[in-house]
């Protein structure tokens, strides 16, 4: 509640200041906007913690209000390769770790008595993967051509809408990483192929994402990653 | 591979068409009225008028849920329909509350410890109502497929295929999915919801592009939309977990898994208590509602003098169910004891416990019951036989009387006759003895038995040989 009030305010004195300055340039005032979102913010105060695996640097965020999250970035590319959340069901337990963008986890228990239903392997599944200027979404296992699909950026529910004319499939797909930088979804943005039964969306990111992310990387520079992997991890 | 696949699923409708028929499946609920005045006949119940009513004032002292960790013992001598009592009352509660259902001799045959079995038995009959986000596939079933493998063993492979308005999606099944699916008896037109982690299945309705099948509709069926949008979705549920489930998600790291696979193993007791106090805390925060079940032990007389002080104890608890014991003995010897109580329970426990009798049934009360038999059976009869077979009941017993139905309607089948005849009812009488007749027998041809030589030396005998 406290850091809510905080934003209010430091938007208006950010606000306030574009007004005095007026001179300073437009990519400048771009460049600062996504220093005032939440998201943001929780991110900066969150507990990090950094592993350096190769060429992948794990970073382990535990927020204030007990969720965790890890994200993958390859480090010669700079780019953001998997984003997961653990899942704590409400009766307790172990949580399942559940993958926001990037390649999904392989599961290790997949005999057929431990599952109760799952989609079957010929469905469409469906991949988000985070470029250096785009958000991908591939979905494999999707035969129909690309007349059949129609993909609308629907703003009152912040989702990326893809339908088809043979009613076969449906999905809305959330863009969180724009919602949580307050910036509309913009159907010029939006790009579809399909190509060996995969349908490609790519989502342009704005400029805003782009610096935030460049930005945020920096910052990740500042954590000193931890010397001693235990053997297990390693391996992984 | 079409026609196969339709010759498969016309094998599985033709399967969940049959219903088996129970001892107590006649039995719908305990034939009450708004006032909880027993009806003479009602819901498959007749007669003990009394000790409807009593399980009625117990029926709204569990429904107000006030009360915890009370002790009701039916007893009554056998086929007095003290299970039956049970299990209307389980009926009447509805399906929300937890019933658990157990005999007193099975906590001898698990692998865990006797007070284990307890503690898990009545954690089985506390539910918690919570709300919980969960993944739900929400759609209309467009075709359900059931294979058994060439390879034999009993192993199965599903097929679902579900969808919305705007998608459709197949889905492979695990066994327990294929038979609950199939125990919920999923049709094609059915709209469903299932729970992605418990697989539990609910079935909403029939779909408005089904209205026209009449023959795959029963009376009461509902009809609704079919959903639209995304198969696959997450909602906020209200679910009824039992405590005993959620000791087993936070007792082991595969959570619902072991639930599937019945392998719970036993719970340690720290785990127990922080559940306990978890679920303190979400009734105060008003996030959890507490239902209080009943747990029922049937022929309680099976329970050992350790099992009986463990209850003692465990009835003080405030989270303990209302028990509910059945048992048909006299005075008889607590088992694991050498003293003898009333109904084979020490003394302490019966004085916490309210005791409702059931008595013998009248000569028209077996008849009401034998044709409601009759007709749950499927099976009908004229009314001199069914004046035979009361006749029947009332000199050996009602079991007996209710084993001759089936029996006898096959015999009428045989001569191709609609109707049992008295002549049915006669023939299987011969066919098949009662137990008194048995015994007559037995004494009659002893010397011709095995090992029966010279009168009651059986033992001695077997000695001299080795």
């Amino acid at each position: 509640m406290k850091r809510k009030f905080n934003l209010v305010e430091n938007i208006d004195s950010s606000g306030q200041g574009n007004k005095f300055e007026g001179c300073s340039s437009e990519t400048d005032k771009k460049y600062k906007m996504f220093k005032n979102t939440i998201w943001y913010n929780l991110l900066l105060n969150a507990e990090k913690t950094c592993l350096k695996d190769e060429q992948i640097k794990k970073i382990h965020y535990k927020f204030d209000d007990g969720k965790e999250m890890v994200e993958e970035y390859n480090v010669d590319t700079k780019v953001l390769l998997r984003r997961t959340w653990k899942m704590k069901g409400k009766l307790g337990g172990e949580g399942k770790w559940s993958v926001e963008l990037g390649d999904p986890i392989p599961e290790t228990t997949t005999n057929a008595d431990s599952i109760a239903i799952i989609e079957s392997k010929d469905q469409p599944v469906l991949l988000k993967r985070n470029t250096r200027v785009n958000i991908e979404w591939r979905i494999r296992n999707l035969p129909y051509p690309i007349e059949t699909y129609s993909i609308k950026a629907q703003n009152d529910d912040k989702s990326i809408v893809i339908s088809t004319s043979n009613k076969k499939y449906y999905k809305k797909l959330d863009v969180p990483e724009l919602v949580r930088l307050g910036l509309p979804i913009e159907q010029m943005n939006i790009d579809a192929t399909h190509k060996y039964n995969t349908l490609i969306i790519t989502y342009k990111k704005p400029q805003e994402l782009l610096n935030m992310d460049k930005e945020w990387f920096e910052e990740l520079n500042k954590i000193k990653p931890i010397k001693d992997i235990p053997n297990e991890c390693k391996t992984q | 591979m079409a026609s196969l696949a339709a010759a498969q699923v016309q094998e599985v409708r033709s399967i969940t068409r049959i219903e088996r028929i129970g001892a107590h499946s006649h039995i719908r609920g305990l034939g009450l009225d708004d006032a909880l005045e027993p009806r003479a006949i009602s819901q498959g119940m007749v007669g003990q008028k009394m000790a409807r009513k009593a399980a009625g004032v117990i029926l709204q002292m569990i429904r107000e849920g006030k009360i915890a960790g009370r002790a009701v013992l039916l007893a009554g001598q056998p086929g007095t329909g003290k299970t039956a009592i049970a299990m209307g009352l389980a009926q009447a509660l509805g399906p929300d509350t937890p019933f658990t259902s157990m005999a007193g001799s099975e906590i001898y045959s698990l692998e865990m410890s006797k007070t284990e079995a307890l503690t898990q038995s009545i954690r089985k009959s506390i539910g918690i109502r919570i709300k919980e986000e969960s993944e739900i596939i929400e759609g209309e079933v467009v075709e359900v497929m059931v294979e058994r493998s060439a390879g034999g063993g009993g192993a199965r492979s599903g097929r679902l295929t579900l969808k919305t308005t705007d998608m459709e999606t197949n889905y492979d099944m695990g066994t327990k999915m294929i038979d609950s699916l199939l125990k919920e008896k999923v049709q094609a037109g059915d709209v469903i919801t299932i729970d992605k982690a418990t697989g539990k299945i609910n079935k909403l309705g029939r779909s408005f592009a089904r209205a026209r099948d009449y023959d795959a509709t029963g009376q009461q069926a509902r009809f609704v939309q079919c959903p639209e949008g995304e198969l696959q979705k997450r909602k906020e549920v209200v679910h009824t977990v039992t405590l005993h489930e959620v000791d087993v998600i936070n007792s082991r790291t595969h959570g619902f898994l072991a639930l599937f696979s019945g392998d719970t193993g036993e719970i340690k007791s720290e785990i127990r208590e922080q559940i306990n106090s978890k679920v303190a805390e979400w009734r105060e925060e008003g996030k959890a509602e507490m239902i209080p079940g009943v747990l029922f032990i049937d022929e309680a007389h099976m329970l050992d003098i350790e099992c009986f002080s463990f209850l003692n104890r465990a009835l003080e608890s405030e989270t303990a169910p209302v028990v509910i014991m059945a048992t048909n003995r006299g005075i008889t010897r607590i088992r694991g004891t050498n003293y003898k109580s009333p109904h084979g329970i020490p003394l302490d426990l019966l004085d916490r416990m309210i005791i409702v009798p059931t008595t013998p049934y009248s000569h028209q009360e077996l008849r009401e019951i034998l044709n409601i038999r009759c007709e749950e059976e499927d099976c009908q009869m004229s009314a001199d036989a069914l004046t035979v077979l009361t006749r029947v009941a009332t000199e050996t017993s009602l079991r007996y009387a209710i084993q001759l139905i089936t029996t006898a309607s096959l015999v009428a089948k045989r001569r191709k006759a609609s109707e049992v005849s008295m002549e049915d009812v006669k023939k299987v009488y011969s066919l098949f003895l009662d137990e008194h007749r048995s015994e007559q027998f037995l004494k009659e041809y002893q010397d011709e038995f095995m090992f029966n030589d010279g009168g009651g030396d059986a033992a001695q005998m077997m000695e001299v040989a080795q």
